[in-house]
């Protein structure tokens, strides 16, 4: 786990090889912290068992790094930076996460919750954009393999 | 000189290769380095087109100079979450 925490705000990312199970980084802040957090987000991203018209076993994630890393980091602090967050927490997954699995967690908190639900779609949105990161479905038959490029 | 470029995603995919290394001019732009690309691999020319060139890990200008010992990436669409 990448750790930028200088006074404030909180700011972590991780890339996990696999499904992301429960996590530090999503846990409710302690300390000072929590003393100006008024509202806590969570969003986790699942694998969906349908892919267009067809049914999936997993999806594969893959991703270069370290450019990843330090964008998620950058993006999540011009986020912090911008809508005055407490906490930015970011985990993705690498590697093969199958269908029902959680492969992308954001843990956003901040004083207010206006500020951390325009934070959750913003990063989200220019996440899909400019971080270096690609999925591909697996089918049940591995050989049947096709590029997502879905958004 | 010789410049290899790190594939990804549906363009590795396209080309069955993680690198290709491409032949390009001594002073050669990041636009040069993606123009010697989409002519040596016409299956991802269109992509070559509409995606961005890492260099050293940072997006690149087009005309941003390349050196041989560079580390670049093409960035077709991504995506992640």
């Amino acid at each position: 786990m990448n750790t930028v925490a200088n006074d404030t705000p909180i700011i972590t990312i991780t890339l996990i090889d696999g499904p992301l199970g429960v996590s530090c980084a999503a846990l409710p802040l302690l300390g000072d912290g929590a003393c100006t957090v008024g509202a806590a987000l969570k969003f986790e991203g699942i694998v969906r068992a349908q892919e267009g018209e067809r049914v999936i076993a997993a999806l594969n994630y893959e991703a270069y790094r370290p450019m990843a890393d330090r964008l998620l980091e950058q993006l999540a602090r011009e986020v912090c930076i911008k809508h005055g967050l407490v906490r930015v927490a970011v985990e993705h997954s690498v590697g093969r996460v199958a269908v029902g699995e959680c492969s992308f967690r954001l843990t956003i908190d901040s004083a207010h919750r206006v500020e951390a639900l325009l934070a959750m779609g913003e990063f989200i949105d220019r996440m899909k954009i400019d971080v270096p990161l690609w999925k591909r479905p697996v089918f049940h038959n591995d050989v049947d393999e096709r590029a997502s490029h879905e958004r | 000189m010789k410049v290899k470029v790190l594939l990804f995603g549906p363009e590795r995919d396209a080309v069955g290769a993680s690198s290709v290394v491409v032949e390009v001019a001594h002073g050669a732009s990041a636009a040069d380095v993606l123009g010697a690309l989409a002519s040596q691999c016409p299956s991802i020319a269109n992509a070559v087109r509409a995606a961005r060139l890492a260099v050293n890990g940072e997006f690149a200008q087009r005309d941003r100079r390349v050196l041989e010992n560079d580390e670049c990436a093409l960035i077709g669409l991504v995506s992640g979450g």
